[in-house]
């Protein structure tokens, strides 16, 4: 999977779990570019992704993220 | 009251035959009904007269589909995880009618375990005595310390 195949994927995940479609991220947005996420969505987010990639994460590796772009380097590693 | 951590978990997904899950049984009164409206308020005629429910083709008044999905509350409280339980979000849908006098068994399994946000997702199903299911949901439950 290239990393604009897993950015198509991760935009469909932000998208269902925030429930806005007109949602685009890229290698810089962070939680402060979105209004809903928050700890709870946030939750949401990294669940939702183990499932639609069928990967998984430590804590260690999620809390150390910075934005969606070390995100997506995260997924594409466990692929 | 179940206290189970996270750590002591098993999913389905973990291993198929000796998952975490859970169940009991309650049935709908009609004082459970009263108690019910009180809190909430909600007097729409097909949860209060019976004649109206009837004539709309129910055979009586119909329990509070959101009466029934409190038992999630219940199940995921007091249960699965129980005691260490913090309650994130409940997707519930209503398949049939529950009528006052209905035992509902309402069950859970762990679905899958998510390491990372310390969480795990609940199937959760509710069935009535005739073994019918009436509803249905997916519950997000993590932990307290």
């Amino acid at each position: 999977m290239t990393r604009e195949e897993v950015f198509e994927k991760m935009n469909e995940v932000f998208r269902d779990v925030f429930e806005d479609d007109d949602i685009t991220v890229t290698d810089e947005t962070t939680a402060d570019d979105i209004d809903d996420w928050d700890s709870l969505e946030h939750i949401n987010l990294i669940n939702a992704m183990e499932t639609e990639f069928g990967v998984k994460f430590s804590m260690g590796e999620i809390v150390s993220l910075k934005n969606v772009g070390e995100m997506a380097d995260l997924i594409i590693s466990k692929l | 009251m179940n206290e189970y951590r996270f750590e002591d978990i098993v999913s389905k997904e973990e291993s198929k035959d000796n998952y975490t899950k859970a169940e009991f049984s309650s049935t709908v009164t009609a004082d459970k009904m009263e108690k019910f409206y009180e809190i909430c308020g909600d007097n729409n005629p097909l949860h209060m007269d019976s004649s109206f429910a009837k004539a709309e083709g129910f055979n009586d008044r119909v329990v509070y589909g959101m009466l029934t999905a409190s038992f999630y509350s219940t199940l995921a409280g007091v249960y699965l995880p129980g005691k260490y339980c913090i309650l994130n979000s409940v997707e519930s849908s209503f398949r049939s009618p529950v009528y006052i006098g209905d035992t509902l068994v309402v069950s859970g399994f762990v679905k899958v375990k998510h390491e990372a946000t310390k969480t795990i997702e609940i199937s959760a199903q509710i069935v009535n005595q005739d073994g019918k299911k009436v509803g249905k949901a997916k519950i997000l439950a993590g932990f307290l310390e």
